[in-house]
């Protein structure tokens, strides 16, 4: 429920950093006299209000913080994760068996993370349209209908600093991707370049002379600073030289612009190749330090050729000019060309240092960057990349999970502890401030309680409490119960879940509540099915007991239906409790007793008198019972057409009369009830047929 | 071989059926969704183009509540969607086979068939003969009139059994399925209750649990096919009625005759359809090929006296799938992580 009207009695909530007021609207009068909060299903707030007599129960959903991803997108993330999270666990526990150590760090378990990182990383990047269109428009500078997500970002980030070893050598390179990935990001806080050529892309078309507006080459130095050289070369070849009726007048002019458009396509770079990018790659230092240095040769050549001075536009000779400079490391030049600190921390890596450093004189190198280019307003990204940076892995946790959430900082922790078994003893220790759990464990804990708290997404939360040593099961059990067993489906979900993990004594636990929920409700088959299944005696027992209760009564033929079809019910038990077989009996009994009653057809009554017979003579029927069942068949012992009751069948009852004159003197009698006339009657009944049947026979 | 592809539905999808088809150009599949977020259900008729692939919502009808069972047919000149909701109210939905455009709709009030959140129902082949079987234990008839729906009663157990399937087998019978392995075979000119019925038990090397589907082959109307609880599906044929052949489950394996039965799941099987592709021998006295889907994620062949074929090992679940039976070689199925899967398989 939504609310945005100011009420009064508004409600007030806690002030922390960033407080804010919701005004709730309750429509009860103040004041309130109490107030109680509790979570409802997912991210819904339960208030319960009372005002004097009245009260109201008023639900409010609470936004998730992160508007960049919906929360349907979360799920998507949340299901595609569980797989990837799972096989490196099972993976992970299969090495420390097979190594005997509870450290998989003796083989090549990075390669593991890093294809778990992968696959998560396809994940985040989500389905990527593969309907662009091929013939590519030469007014597109970059694109703008790809969205990446900042928690695609982190991820990426993570990856290249913590798990991807094998190209540790090119880690310049790969941030320089990075950047070109994700710098769109940034354009939220900052000033930057993706941002400016999105800008000047829109105004591509009603720029006359391109070569004269000064944006353009300060955007053609921008992006050549970090960079992205197919940009840069797309965009000189906008220049006005190359258009068909000015080639021969500015041929000198087009030259040299083609001349640096060949260099800049030709930059060497470290890094294995991949397609599509410009610029000619190098695997081994030698090479490329070969390579650098004739290229920088070849610009120095180009920088100092007497051709400039030919050139009489202006504009293109110091546009051009300037380009070189970058490409030469002029500092002065870099700093201008870029919009904020991890733009020039990349052109730095391009053209002043190439090489991989430590990862300290990285962090120094940061330093001097966020000097000179201060930062006006910080960036979700630029914590983490600074955490990152002073290798303070609690630090890059405590980013990770202020600023993107429990799912990144449970599936990031594997990240951070691929290579460093320092990081690995920090996040897997026992804390006493935690509870003696490890800052691994508390972080997986948090994640499944988000899961655990959505309908859609409980199911998985197991996965993850499971790889949770001290709490995890504890906090299994308790999800598993708190599932409603109203509906078979989730039901049969919940058991399911149970049988997975082993928890057999949870399943009969849920079994036996679905049993008394649906006994409780009318719906006596699925309440019996269920109890059979839990196997719970005590219930079934006291089910058949009040079957027992209908013993001797009279009842209607509706109810004899009902209470037949329970008979039938708890006989379908294949260890029937011991008194089934004397219900079963007993129906039979009832069941011809009721077709002899209206009805003179002595067939039938001779067929009751043999279940009477049979009843009386087995040892399973109760005692208590002997005299209801004589008095249901004073009708045949009366019987008018013949004694239907032979003399050795008359004696049994008489016995068994007898017995219970005994009986009666015991502690434990209970005395049926009976009309007070009951026993002479059937005593009377007894003695005339035995009188006839002695005629008779 | 087979081909997958899934679409993200980003809600939970209840129930998934092929649109009988009218024309080879035009495929249309329709979609039961609920969405957590706003809780609201609809239906959703879905155009299907293999080729380039394309899965796009054509068409959007508001449920009052959840589905709980989806079937379709086609109908004179009519394709035909009924639905039954977890509020208990049925509706039937009449689209022109072309496009796929509603043209007309007629629904049963809430609770009137009845009282529980699930049923199960039926239609008849190239008919509009429905018939419902719930949870509460009754089942009823749904006749379509000109501008109503009407229905009636046949049984009440009054709670005492509950039905979980129900599928027609000729114009006057159908069978239900219910707790304990339990099948009943009914005959609407006998009302009063079920005129055969078969109940699982250890004798006959059936553990107990609940049957969620049944399927009827039109060449074997004698032969009921179920699938349920601990991956069992089972064949009851109505002449030998007191020897199911179990044709998977982990209750099986261990009575004389049963001994080759291998297991392709050990969880619910949720829906089980008689195997259209593969064509087998039909003199043969062997039960016809059939697919299943599972709880545990898998999609599979199941054939007796043969290895059963797994065709999709899924991380969650596969809650129903349908055959298409113009293209008996594509599959729709409806995944518990908000999915739509395709599989092509030859």
């Amino acid at each position: 429920m939504a609310s945005n009207a100011e009420g009064n009695g508004a409600l007030v909530p806690f002030s922390g950093d960033s407080s804010a007021v919701y005004p709730l609207h309750h429509g009860l009068a103040p004041p309130i006299s109490r107030l109680s909060i509790s979570w409802s299903h997912g991210n819904t707030l339960r208030l319960s209000l009372f005002a004097g007599a009245a009260a109201k129960v008023v639900e409010v959903k609470v936004n998730g913080e992160d508007s960049e991803i919906p929360d349907a997108q979360w799920r998507r993330i949340a299901y595609g994760s569980v797989a990837p999270f799972a096989l490196l666990q099972s993976q992970r526990s299969s090495i420390s068996s097979l190594l005997k150590t509870p450290s998989p760090y003796h083989s090549d378990w990075w390669e593991h993370v890093l294809q778990y990182s992968k696959e998560i990383g396809s994940l985040l990047a989500g389905s990527k349209m593969h309907s662009s269109p091929i013939i590519e428009d030469p007014k597109v500078l970059v694109k703008t209908d790809e969205k990446p997500t900042c928690l695609q970002a982190a991820w990426e980030l993570i990856e290249i600093f913590y798990v991807d070893k094998q190209s540790q050598t090119w880690l310049p390179e790969r941030l320089v991707d990075w950047l070109a990935d994700y710098d769109s990001l940034f354009t939220s806080t900052h000033e930057t370049i993706h941002g400016k050529l999105v800008d000047f892309q829109k105004e591509l078309g009603n720029i006359q002379v391109i070569e004269d507006d000064p944006r353009y080459w300060d955007l053609l130095s921008s992006a050549l600073s970090v960079g992205w050289l197919d940009v840069v070369v797309r965009m000189l070849r906008l220049h006005g030289s190359y258009q068909q009726d000015q080639l021969s007048t500015r041929e000198l002019e087009n030259g040299l612009v083609e001349a640096v458009a060949v260099l800049i396509s030709k930059m060497p770079r470290f890094c294995p190749g991949s397609a599509g990018k410009l610029g000619d790659c190098y695997k081994s230092k030698p090479e490329f330090i070969k390579a650098w240095e004739k290229w920088r040769s070849q610009i120095t050549k180009l920088d100092r050729s007497p051709f400039w001075i030919q050139c009489d536009n202006q504009h293109t000779r110091e546009g051009l000019r300037n380009l070189l400079q970058i490409t030469l490391g002029n500092t002065e030049s870099l700093c201008m060309a870029t919009c904020y600190w991890i733009e020039l921390y990349i052109s730095h890596f391009l053209y002043i240092r190439p090489f991989t450093m430590g990862i300290e004189s990285m962090y120094n190198l940061a330093e001097k960057c966020i000097q000179l280019k201060p930062r006006s307003s910080t960036h979700r990204l630029t914590g983490l990349m600074i955490g990152i940076l002073e290798e303070n892995t609690e630090v890059v946790l405590a980013e990770c999970s202020r600023e993107f959430g429990p799912w990144l900082v449970a599936h990031a922790v594997e990240l951070l502890t691929a290579g460093s078994e320092q990081s690995e003893i920090i996040l897997h220790e026992e804390r006493y401030n935690l509870g003696g759990i490890s800052i691994v464990e508390l972080h997986r804990l948090a994640y499944a309680q988000i899961l655990s708290s959505h309908a859609l997404t409980w199911q998985i939360a197991p996965i993850y409490l499971t790889s949770c040593m001290k709490q995890g099961m504890g906090l299994l059990e308790n999800l598993l119960y708190r599932q409603s067993v109203q509906h078979n489906d989730g039901l049969l979900k919940n058991i399911e879940i149970c049988r997975l993990y082993e928890l057999d004594h949870i399943s009969s636990n849920i079994m036996k509540i679905a049993g008394v929920y649906h006994w409780k409700h009318g719906h006596k088959g699925t309440g019996v099915f269920w109890l059979q299944q839990a196997q719970d005696t005590i219930c079934l027992d006291r089910i058949a007991q009040q079957l027992f209760d209908s013993v001797g009564k009279s009842i209607s033929d509706e109810s004899f239906k009902q209470w037949e079809g329970m008979i039938e019910l708890l006989g379908s038990e294949s260890n029937p409790a011991g008194g089934l077989e004397f219900l079963h009996k007993y129906r039979d009994f009832k069941k011809s007793l009721k077709k002899v009653s209206g009805g003179k057809s002595t067939d039938a009554a001779r067929q009751a008198v043999g279940s009477l017979i049979l009843l009386m003579k087995n040892p399973s029927t109760p005692q208590r019972f002997w005299l209801p069942l004589l008095h249901d068949s004073l009708k045949l012992l009366n019987w008018q057409d013949c004694p239907l009751l032979s003399v050795s069948e008359t004696n049994l009852l008489l016995n068994k009369l007898q017995e219970l004159s005994l009986a009666k003197l015991c502690p434990h009698y209970i005395e049926p009830s009976l009309p007070p006339n009951a026993l002479s009657s059937i005593r009377l009944a007894l003695a005339t047929n035995l009188g006839r049947a002695i005629l008779d026979e | 071989m087979a081909a997958t592809q899934r679409f993200p539905q980003y809600k939970y999808v209840d129930a998934v059926r092929w649109l009988p088809l009218q024309s080879p150009f035009n495929r249309f599949a329709v979609v039961a969704l609920f969405d957590f977020d706003t809780e609201s259900s609809s239906i959703q008729i879905h155009s299907f183009n293999p080729n380039p692939l394309s899965f796009d919502p054509q068409f959007s009808w508001p449920s009052p509540s959840r589905i709980s069972s989806l079937k379709t047919s086609h109908f004179l000149h009519n394709s035909l969607i009924v639905a039954s909701t977890s509020s208990g109210s049925l509706h039937f939905l009449f689209a022109d086979p072309s496009d796929a455009t509603l043209r007309s709709a007629l629904s049963l009030p809430d609770s009137a068939l009845h009282s529980l959140p699930a049923s199960s129902l039926d239609l008849m082949d190239a008919a509009v003969d429905c018939v419902t079987a719930g949870e509460d234990g009754r089942v009823n008839l749904v006749n379509v009139g000109d501008s109503n729906l009407s229905y009636r009663r046949l049984f009440d157990s009054g709670g005492l059994v509950s039905y979980t399937a129900v599928r027609w087998a000729s114009p006057m019978e159908f069978a239900t399925g219910g707790y304990g392995f339990s099948l009943q075979w009914w005959d609407q000119r006998k009302p009063g209750g079920p005129v055969s019925q078969f109940k699982g038990d250890r004798d006959k090397k059936l553990t107990s649990g609940i049957v969620h589907s049944i399927d009827i082959h039109p060449s074997r109307k004698h032969t009921c096919l179920a699938g349920g609880s601990l991956g069992t599906v089972f064949a009851w044929d109505l002449r030998w009625q007191q020897q199911p052949i179990i044709l998977s489950g982990a209750g099986a394996g261990a009575g004389a005759g049963n001994a080759a039965v291998q297991s392709i799941s050990e969880s619910e099987v949720w829906e089980v359809q008689y195997d259209r592709c593969i064509k087998s021998n039909t003199s043969s006295t062997r039960i016809l090929p059939s697919m299943i889907c599972s709880e545990d994620g898998i999609l599979g062949v199941i054939e007796q006296g043969e290895e059963p074929i797994e065709l999709l090992a899924e991380p969650c679940a596969i809650n129903s799938f349908d055959i298409d039976r113009h293209n008996p070689s594509d599959v729709i199925c409806s995944l518990e992580w908000e999915a739509i899967l395709f599989l092509f398989y030859s």
